[in-house]
């Protein structure tokens, strides 16, 4: 019974898919010293794209010490863990954030912290054994071997390694003779049959890297474009339903639209504009606050007497959408002082309007706090929107504690959000039939 | 003791947005209803009602108390606000397009009942940034136990000026009917007078109401417990207001 109610709400809800649930995967392998990392950094400067390390095992205290001794094994696949780095693979191919280990060359072990990567249209896996793992195959939208002579190989293992990773040359070349090269033969060499593209003399070879790079941009440009497909087929199929009860319009009182007359006239000094702008948007936070949960509390007063009230059921953190968002930075500090702040950079492409996120920073335990205050100042058509609250959701945060406030919304993107994610709920000042583009942070931040 | 409070039997109702289920909201103690046409109670969100318990509680510190009060003072006054009058004002936004809002109309000022009124100054200056804040000191006179004016210091053109009158509690009323005494002797008239309270007492509001009916009361709270005796049930609120 409430399996069958559930699977029929999801087939009412909207669907989003956030660009970084179709992440492409292009994989770098080769071997070591054959130009693929400096390739594939070529290509990921090239597109500003993150960068990650490495899946190397964590040593146990003996293969540490063989380590440190230039006798262990780093080039055999045994010292690559692919079973985390598949898992990884598959969590970032359904659009799930991913935790990358972080390892140190230096210190021969995994560090303790772990490097989030989120978001990337395309990802560059790059390492010898990129193309080793049929699991890994499977994923990789594209596999790159890069070759190079034996010679060029190892004169460049040795600059790199004394150089990068503190070793000393007898050490490299210990290695070099002991794994590196019996491991080649054995398991590097035989995936340039797997490989879609071979490119010989690594990054010298500028042909092979202007052909991969505009590969990767044709994809991105057909991701962009889906992605943007998929939000205004998504505005036009919540047209025809009605607005979310969930949705609370502030009351249109005669000081709220004192308020925002003030705001919204251009011959506004800069003084007045950052005072009523913190003045309503105190009144937001209050609002959106009613919308979080309470419980009830027996007060007990100095006199002894009780009073049944209420007290917030947990804490309540909040997530500001930059730039706009940090505009009510003053107001919720005015009424939540240690309010827990978390921020979202997500801008709109220039050229093509679609929104991309570019920095992210979270409470910890931010799917444990009680509810979550998502702020902005203007929400337009809620592409961006949209995607702050997916990353939420990603982040374990259910929908029915998150919170979205701002000053003003464009009907139709409000309708379309809350079409996705029914359980939200919106409280917004100006609900505007054709919304504005971004001003309200302009005039706050006086640039 | 335990008799009075169930024979008073305050309202309780649950408390919540709209879209959620009545079994899904906590319930409340709320404001009574006294259903007066000049008196305008808070709506009674569940924010406000968590504002309000902390300020009874009294394991709540005078840090916390100041802080949470202050936050239902500034809803009290943007309410307050809402009932001066206004004009229509259309103006140009900085996207071209053209806004019809509305401006206030007159000049407005605040007028604090010594000591307790002074508290909500605050929470005033927060939303008007200039605004003139007049003092009226009564006390209750020894002898005859019944309030008197010792000091007041108001605007001089406070005829001219809608006065937004503060004092945080309001039982049996005496202060604040003789402050609205004061104002009227100074040429203010009945209904440009807004009387702000953060918790009052339905027969002292009840009838501050019908002896100035022109007056507008705008409070977050109306309170059975009030009346029990002077200071009432939320005698401590008032201890935490006058105390230094």
């Amino acid at each position: 019974m409430t399996g069958l109610e559930s699977h029929v709400t999801v087939q009412k809800r909207a669907y989003y898919s956030p660009p970084w649930a179709d992440v492409s995967i292009i994989g770098v392998a080769g071997s070591s010293g054959s130009g693929k990392s400096t390739l594939a950094q070529a290509i990921v400067k090239k597109l500003n794209l993150p960068w990650v390390d490495s899946f190397y095992k964590t040593l146990t205290p003996e293969q540490s010490k063989l380590a440190f001794a230039n006798e262990y094994d780093f080039d055999s696949p045994d010292a690559i863990d692919f079973d985390i780095l598949v898992e990884r693979l598959r969590d970032l191919k359904a659009g799930k954030r991913a935790d990358i280990p972080v390892y140190s060359f230096a210190k021969h072990q995994r560090m303790e912290h772990t490097t989030s990567i989120y978001s990337p249209h395309v990802l560059v896996l790059e390492g010898i054994f990129a193309l080793y793992d049929p699991r890994v195959l499977e994923l990789l939208d594209m596999g790159i071997y890069c070759e190079a002579d034996g010679d060029t190989c190892l004169s460049r293992r040795i600059v790199r390694d004394v150089r990068e990773r503190g070793r000393d040359i007898e050490g490299v070349i210990k290695q070099w003779f002991g794994f590196v090269k019996p491991n080649f033969e054995k398991f590097v060499e035989p995936q340039r049959k797997v490989a879609d593209l071979i490119v010989p003399r690594g990054i010298e070879n500028r042909v092979a890297l202007d052909m991969m790079v505009q590969f990767i941009e044709k994809k991105l440009f057909e991701k962009s474009r889906h992605h943007r497909e998929a939000l205004s087929q998504l505005e036009i199929a919540c047209k025809e339903s009605p607005l979310s009860d969930r949705v609370v319009v502030l009351d249109e009182t005669p000081q709220l639209k004192f308020m925002n007359t003030i705001l919204q006239d251009i011959d506004t000094c800069p003084e007045d504009f950052i005072f009523y702008f913190d003045r309503l948007a105190s009144l937001i936070i209050e609002q959106a606050l009613n919308n979080v949960q309470f419980k009830e509390a027996t007060i007990v007063t100095p006199q002894g007497h009780t009073y049944s009230g209420l007290a917030p059921k947990g804490e309540v953190c909040a997530v500001l959408v930059l730039r706009g968002g940090s505009a009510f930075e003053p107001a919720l500090r005015k009424t939540i002082p240690d309010c827990r702040t978390g921020r979202i950079l997500i801008q709109s492409d220039f050229s093509t309007g679609e929104p991309e996120l570019h920095y992210l920073r979270l409470p910890d335990n931010i799917q444990n706090q009680e509810s979550v205050l998502l702020i902005d100042t203007q929400m337009a058509s809620g592409g961006a929107a949209l995607m702050a609250v997916q990353v939420l959701v990603d982040h374990g945060v259910p929908q029915e504690r998150i919170v979205l406030a701002t000053y003003s919304a464009g009907k139709i993107g409000l309708h379309r959000l809350t079409s996705v994610f029914p359980e939200i709920t919106a409280v917004v000042c100006n609900m505007l039939d054709t919304p504005d583009e971004r001003w309200v942070e302009r005039r706050y931040f006086r640039c | 003791m335990t008799d009075k409070t169930t024979s008073q039997a305050p309202p309780k109702q649950s408390v919540g947005p709209e879209y959620r289920a009545q079994n899904q909201k906590p319930s409340a103690t709320v404001s009574v209803d006294v259903a007066l046409e000049n008196v305008h109670v808070l709506p009674q969100t569940p924010q406000l009602i968590a504002l309000l318990s902390m300020i009874r509680s009294k394991t709540t510190d005078r840090a916390d108390f100041i802080f949470y009060s202050n936050r239902i003072i500034r809803l009290l006054v943007e309410e307050g606000l809402n009932h001066l009058p206004v004009i229509e004002h259309t103006v140009t936004t900085p996207v071209g397009r053209t806004y019809n809002g509305l401006m206030f109309q007159g000049k407005i000022c605040g007028v604090s009942i010594m000591r307790a009124g002074e508290a909500m100054e605050q929470g005033l200056r927060d939303c008007c940034r200039s605004v003139r804040i007049g003092k009226i000191l009564i006390q209750r006179d020894e002898e005859t136990s019944q309030p008197k004016l010792f000091y007041d210091k108001l605007p001089e053109d406070i005829a001219d000026r809608w006065v937004l009158l503060l004092d945080p509690m309001f039982a049996t009323g005496g202060s604040a009917t003789m402050a609205v005494e004061v104002l009227k002797s100074r040429g203010v008239p009945e209904d440009h007078i807004l009387f702000l309270n953060l918790i009052a007492s339905p027969e002292g509001v009840r009838a501050f109401s019908a002896k100035f009916p022109r007056l507008r009361v705008v409070t977050s709270f109306i309170d059975q417990g009030l009346d029990e005796k002077k200071n009432g049930r939320d005698g401590q609120v008032l201890i935490h207001f006058e105390k230094d």
